[in-house]
């Protein structure tokens, strides 16, 4: 099990250092600089002294591949550079901002298990219902929204008309601005795993085995305890990781929407002032956090099912 | 000078007439609202020349002048009195001997040339370099070869004096925020740039990075009785949909409003009458590139001036939240010409103006604008149509903003959409149409009009505040003439506050940005905020 | 859940009904979605004339929404068969050739996987610029790596069996091996993702838009006109209701189709997670 884990482990990093290679070209040949982005308000009259001093001070008049050296042995010290606007390490900056993001994507997750499970797992014990039906086109309906749309819908709803829930903001940490953004971001994976759960429920109840299970007279509750938890969390287990790994990228919509601090908000702004140092920094972390929730998944699978390590 | 200060009391009766009915009250609690963008940049402001970052700046620091929003013009703020050399080049100010930083420290010379120094350096690449770029020393400074910016004197503890090479107005450089004093040696204290020390109304006290900064009232403010608010979270909030049912919902003290929402909230009983509006010194247009063809000849620009109905777009589209431009400067700046008339919509006289010019089958144009809804892809949008009508073929570019301040610059465009400042200091700003400045300054048109350029120099000789203003109002007047730009409006900012805040300016420079130690709320606040 | 397959004739009734407003938009529509603007009638409630409304600059809602799914359509159609195309030459070549291609192939899926969607589709945007042809490539650029991953495994399975060997003996070459004997084998679950990823697609761009890297105005695509219109929820809701729905109904009918038409291929196909 731990050699297993050691090398799941392993197979991660040259998958980031492609990830670190591909946005340093993607965002070398970006057009508009951060100097570029100071002016853009029109607030400041351009003034050329000025850029050529800040991308002398951040070393942008230094030819591209000089760049890419000084930053990959950065990377390698886990040094992830400066950011251009606040001029500060880029690992303070989102450490700032991660928890918030962690945050919300538990409440997202818990949300999406507590209801999507039980949901997937009663539509399919009466397959064809009238019950199973409206579960299953509630789903696909959750999985066709706008996201920005239903979140502002919510917050007009609950916020505005019923007042029962601030509109935006983090509020130092209090629970009740958490609930909004959360279910706006839980509705997705929320779906898909009423989805996966029916599913694997109902593809289990034809296999064979379960079939053999009655017919040797055991009791229909023992079986279903057993046999199909067992199988179906292999399954459930799989969506919540791949849907909890993805998690941060699609709260990007979600957290500039209710002004959320997360580092979804902070990639969608250094994108637009082109702080490209934060935005490497922040898309190295969101799919290292993928890459680690999948490895994770991997090795619980593995400890579910002991069939997997060998394939 | 006397027509924009009636303006701006004109302006202020809304608010002024409420708040001079009561004295101001101590204490409380003031939910203000951060809108442009969902974060702030830094807490050192001397390195950012964003609005955004200005508003915790504003209530921590403070600068050697300050923009008085009723006289419009920069005042003595650090400073108890100024002398100026005839030349209008040596300044000598003699500093308040009341102040002190939030550390305790007593604010002295010493302070103000470092902070200016800190500025100036070019290592450091600051926006605020350009304000000192004028000062006699600077070159040496710059090249390393002086420690010391020799025109910045200290005489004694509090007086300094700063001396340029060209006359000067430096009010208008050293009252912006990303000119504060700092604290000697605070720039190197690591520790600085997470909690910042000032000499402002306000004391930091945290920073919830993305969500919002949190500042307090301090005591040792050097204005008696101010400020009356015990505490400031300043928020962040960009999206203007949120803001408005943030704003409805009560959770934040102001709002800073969209045309489509200014309009809703005109027609909202519950909140039309706290609506603070004020002539911003930005200026909306369509700027073309004069050393190309077809914008190389002036029919063609005043072709397309007449081609767009403006009235109808600024009342229909931009909800009348913009004031009719007719040349580059605007309603609040001396040099306005109250007389000029905009450029007439006549669809005919475009058509034979391009006929003229030797474009009887129209012209194409590509207009580059960021999706900005007052000076963006929703005006090209509104104006495709009619331009149509006259033969002007015209096309949207999206580019994002900071793409657009890099290919205007560049002269990469021909035609482009943009709301640049227009105030407060006019000769600054006619600068920009000097047929000698760079492109890459500000002379994004590049106009060149010889009886332009003579009116320029002229204005910039001239040490008479009265004449220099006639003369850059018959320089505007060129401008209009000349048609760089199509002129198409000036901003109205437009602030909406719930009925218990009071002392709002009325700042043409910038609406959102206020002065903290001047606001105030009255009982009917809710409990949250007391 | 045998016989009337409820999801595949509902998503196939959504799915025509758009893109039968798509094509025959300019015989519906009475208005031009982008010249017929005027600033006289803006924000008009729905009536005989205006059936869905008019937006902010005076013009026709229901127009816009039928040309709107033009754009929409164009932009999940379009990318989903670049990504198609993409995905499935790189996932059937990987396994067909194998050795240090698939080792490549392989990497680079589990690359791409890693890196949100959205968030690769908003840096190729950033530097492509706003507008429909950078929303083509970006969105078909990012979204392929499923297709890639079935088409592998099905070659490798198919790779096994007699046929494709028979085809090598007698002398066809690798591409037309691919192209004639292992690519009509895999069509059914290809279709169901692609159908699945076209309502991915139609979404993506209505967050792009959101996120100011959308559509350049003034042509409408629902994503646009929804951002534009958020802010005039108050004082004229239609102009966001209706695009909103229409990316609802749009997207909805895509995803039933999807797995309907899994169901009516494979019943035993697992449920894909996104």
């Amino acid at each position: 099990m731990l050699r297993f884990t050691i090398r799941r482990l392993f197979q991660v990093i040259p998958t980031i250092i492609a990830v670190a290679m591909l946005i340093f070209i993607i965002f070398s040949v970006i057009p508009g600089s951060f100097a570029s982005s100071l002016m853009s308000d029109g607030k400041t009259a351009s003034d050329p002294e000025m850029i050529a001093r800040l991308n002398e001070q951040f070393g942008l008049d230094k030819p591209v591949y000089e760049r890419f050296g000084t930053y990959l042995v950065g990377l390698a010290k886990l040094d992830l550079g400066t950011s251009f606007r606040t001029r500060e390490p880029v690992t303070k900056v989102i450490n700032d901002r991660i928890w918030a993001s962690l945050k919300l994507a538990i409440a997202a997750m818990v949300l999406a298990v507590v209801i999507g499970v039980p949901l997937g797992f009663i539509a399919a014990l009466k397959p064809g219902s009238l019950l199973d039906s409206i579960t299953m086109i509630g789903a696909v309906s959750g999985l066709s929204l706008p996201q920005f749309w239903l979140g502002l819908l919510l917050m007009y709803l609950f916020a505005l008309i019923l007042g029962w829930l601030p509109s935006f903001g983090y509020g130092g940490g209090d629970f009740k601005y958490l609930i909004l953004p959360a279910i706006t971001l839980g509705v997705t994976p929320l779906a898909l795993l009423a989805r996966t759960t029916r599913a694997g429920v109902l593809e289990i109840m034809n296999e064979d085995f379960i079939r053999t299970a009655q017919s040797k007279g055991m009791s229909n509750s023992r079986m279903i305890r057993w046999h199909l938890t067992r199988n179906v969390m292999v399954l459930v287990v799989t969506t919540i990781g791949l849907q909890f790994g993805s998690m941060m990228g699609q709260a990007v919509v979600i957290e500039k929407l209710f002004a959320w601090p997360g580092i979804g908000s902070l990639l969608v702004d250094s994108v637009s002032i082109r702080d490209i140092p934060v935005v490497q920094g922040t898309i190295l972390v969101i799919v290292l956090w993928f890459l680690l929730i999948n490895t994770f998944v991997d090795i619980i699978y593995a400890a579910i099912d002991p069939r997997i390590k060998q394939t | 000078m006397l027509k924009s200060l009636t303006l701006a009391a004109a302006l202020l009766m809304g608010v002024s007439t409420a708040s001079l009915a009561e004295t101001p009250k101590s204490g409380g609690t003031l939910n203000f609202v951060a809108p442009y963008g969902s974060s702030f940049g830094t807490l050192d402001i001397h390195t950012s020349p964003s609005t955004q970052d200005e508003f915790p700046a504003k209530a921590i620091h403070r600068s050697l002048y300050q923009w008085n929003s009723t006289d419009s013009k920069p005042e003595l703020e650090l400073a108890t009195e100024v002398t100026a050399s005839p030349d209008n080049k040596v300044f000598t100010y003699k500093l308040r001997e009341n102040a002190v930083f939030h550390n305790g420290k007593p604010f002295t010379a010493d302070d103000v040339i470092y902070s200016y120094e800190r500025i100036a350096n070019p290592k450091n690449a600051f926006p605020g370099a350009r304000y000192f770029s004028n000062l006699v020393g600077i070159e040496a400074f710059n090249k390393g070869e002086a420690e010391h910016i020799a025109g910045l004197k200290k005489i004694d503890d509090h007086t300094v004096e700063i001396s340029y090479s060209d006359p000067a107005e430096p009010g208008f450089d050293l009252m912006n925020t990303n000119a504060a004093i700092y604290p000697t040696g605070a720039g190197e204290d690591p520790n600085f740039i997470t909690h910042p020390i000032g000499l402002g109304p306000f004391e930091f006290v945290e920073n919830i990075p993305g969500s919002k900064v949190v500042v307090k009232k301090f005591d040792k403010y050097y204005k008696e009785g101010q400020p009356y608010l015990d505490k400031i979270n300043i928020v962040l909030l960009g999206d203007a949909s949120a803001r408005d049912v943030a704003f409805r919902n009560k959770e934040i003290d102001v709002s800073v409003l969209g045309p489509t929402q200014y309009v809703a909230y005109q027609a909202d009983d519950a909140l039309k009458d706290h609506i603070l509006e004020v002539a911003e010194v930005y200026t909306r247009h369509v700027g073309f590139d004069t050393t190309k063809a077809p914008f190389d000849k002036k029919e063609v620009r005043q072709a397309f001036n007449h081609a767009i109905n403006a009235d109808l777009i600024i009342e229909k589209l931009v909800k009348n939240k913009a004031y009719r431009a007719t040349g580059w400067l605007p309603i609040s700046s001396a040099a306005y010409d109250k007389d000029a008339k905009p450029y007439s919509y006549d669809v005919a006289l475009a058509k034979k103006m391009l006929a003229d010019a030797g474009y009887p089958d129209g012209i194409d144009v590509a207009i580059t604008a960021t999706q900005n809804e007052s000076w963006g892809l929703t005006i090209v949008e509104a104006i495709i149509p009619m331009l149509a009508e006259a033969g002007i073929r015209a096309t949207a570019k999206p580019v994002e903003a900071s793409v657009l301040a890099e290919v205007v610059p560049a002269g990469d465009f021909q035609a482009y959409m943009w709301s640049n400042l227009s105030g407060p200091s006019d000769y600054a700003v006619m600068k920009c149409f000097y047929s000698k400045t760079p492109r890459s300054s500000c002379a994004y048109q590049q106009m060149s009009d010889p009886a332009f350029d003579k009116l320029f120099e002229e204005a910039g000789a001239e040490t008479d505040p009265a004449k220099k203003t006639d003369l850059l109002r018959q320089a505007n007047d060129i401008v209009q003439e000349d048609a760089p730009s199509w002129f198409f409006n000036y901003n109205k900012a437009v602030m909406a506050y719930q009925p218990w805040l009071h002392g709002l300016q009325a700042n043409a420079t910038e609406l959102a940005i206020q002065n903290y130690e001047e606001l105030w709320i009255d009982d009917t606040a809710p409990d949250s905020r007391k | 859940m045998r016989g009337f397959n409820l999801n595949l004739w509902l998503g196939g009734f959504l799915t025509v009904l758009v893109i039968a407003g798509a094509l025959f938009a300019p015989l519906i529509a009475s208005f031009d979605p982008v010249f017929d603007a005027n600033l006289m009638n803006s924000e008009l409630p729905p009536d005989a004339t205006f059936w869905f409304g008019t937006d902010a600059q005076g013009r026709d809602v229901f127009s816009r929404v039928l040309y709107g799914a033009q754009v929409s359509l164009t932009v999940g159609i379009v990318s989903q068969i670049i990504n198609s195309v993409i995905g499935l030459s790189l996932g059937i070549s990987a396994a067909y050739w194998g050795g240090w291609w698939d080792d490549l192939v392989n990497g680079l899926t589990n690359v791409m996987l890693a890196i949100p969607s959205l968030i690769f589709a908003l840096a190729i945007m950033a530097i492509l610029g706003p507008g429909l042809p950078s929303l083509l490539i970006a969105l078909g650029l990012t979204n392929w790596s499923w297709t890639c991953r079935i088409a592998r495994s099905s070659t490798l399975s198919l790779k096994a069996q007699n046929y494709v060997q028979a085809a090598q003996t007698l002398g066809y070459s690798d591409t037309r091996i691919m192209a004639t004997q292992l690519l009509p084998n895999m069509v059914g679950p290809i279709l169901v993702i692609s159908t699945l990823g076209i309502g991915s697609a139609v979404l993506a761009e209505a967050a792009l838009s959101f996120l100011g890297l959308g559509i350049s105005p003034p042509f409408p695509s629902w994503g646009n006109m929804l951002t534009d219109a958020r802010e005039l929820i108050v004082i004229a809701p239609w102009a966001a209701v209706f695009p909103g729905l229409a990316i609802f109904v749009t997207v909805l009918g895509f995803n039933l189709l999807g797995d309907g038409l899994r169901d009516m291929l494979d019943p035993h196909m697992r449920t894909r997670s996104e």
